[in-house]
């Protein structure tokens, strides 16, 4: 990682995976909330496995990043905001397959989508909205000088 | 631009965020294209253009913010030229994307060219992410007034 390539590519695959993230979760919950209506909700979440391989490739960096400058990243707000985001929107999306993704794939129709389904859609691209923001932050919050959010 | 903390960081944030979706959309509508998902309608996904082009706005405005900050930085890096013409290319196949496909009938198979033109929009949102991630890396200029 310390190679003068080894953050601009691993950072370069990070965004690649949030980009494929975006395209087809975030896309399956623009589509839960009511845009581009004539999209097959079931259909459109085929393209789902490709957002996970883009999660699995975040995952992979985002460890990388991590072990190689660990005070960097576990003492700043950002990375801790960003933490948190990905915790709720992990939460969201078990709580969605669980109770409401049968429902939601059943229905083509997003007007007689249960007011819970839009909820957990509109939860899911804001906390994916969120860690994009906190991904961007942790530059200008690097410790010493910022440790918490708390602690200000 | 450069004075102001909060105005650099907006715009940061937003060039991400509207990047993000531009690059989204993009990469959903070619992975389609290239055969993932294939009973889905391809001309229905073309919905999702209106908001990948206010997106696309959005990158162009805040960009020309981070440009306004650092002019120098950019200019004086071959990589900025590559991101832009990367970016260029693939708005380019974008808007060939929404014109040819919006009305394609729904049991039609895919075109080999709609498949070419699918790979190159993959390589060239790739060639986009990764020029902008190696910008931040590669500059050898900060500010003008290091020639003078």
């Amino acid at each position: 990682m310390n190679s003068p390539w080894g953050w601009p590519v691993a950072e370069s695959i990070h965004f690649l995976g949030l980009c494929m993230l975006i395209g087809t979760v975030g896309l399956f919950d623009l589509r839960m909330l009511g845009v581009a209506k004539q999209v097959s909700l079931t259909e459109l979440h085929k393209l789902v496995p490709i957002g996970v391989l883009g999660y699995l490739l975040n995952v992979t960096t985002g460890t990388m990043f991590l072990s190689t400058a660990p005070d960097q990243y576990l003492y700043n707000p950002a990375v801790q905001s960003k933490f948190f985001f990905m915790l709720i929107a992990g939460i969201n999306m078990l709580f969605f397959y669980a109770t409401t993704a049968t429902e939601v794939k059943r229905s083509e129709d997003s007007a007689s989508l249960a007011t819970r389904a839009k909820t957990m859609a509109a939860i899911s691209l804001l906390c994916w909205c969120g860690v994009i923001i906190c991904g961007r932050l942790i530059t200008y919050y690097r410790p010493p000088y910022y440790w918490c959010l708390w602690c200000q | 631009m450069r004075e102001s903390g909060a105005a650099f960081f907006t715009s940061l944030t937003l060039h991400s965020l509207a990047m993000a979706f531009v690059v989204g959309i993009n990469l959903a509508i070619a992975f389609r294209l290239v055969g993932f998902a294939p009973k889905l309608p391809i001309a229905p996904l073309t919905r999702f253009y209106p908001l990948h082009w206010y997106c696309a706005v959005l990158i162009l405005v805040s960009g020309l913010a981070l440009l306004l900050a650092y002019p120098a930085k950019a200019l004086t890096n071959e990589v900025f030229y590559l991101k832009l013409t990367a970016l260029s290319i693939g708005l380019l196949i974008s808007k060939r994307f929404q014109y040819t496909l919006s009305n394609l009938p729904e049991d039609e198979p895919v075109q080999n060219d709609h498949k070419q033109l699918a790979y190159l929009s993959l390589v060239v949102w790739a060639t986009t992410i990764c020029a902008g991630r190696f910008l931040a890396y590669t500059h050898n200029v900060l500010l003008a007034s290091r020639f003078y």
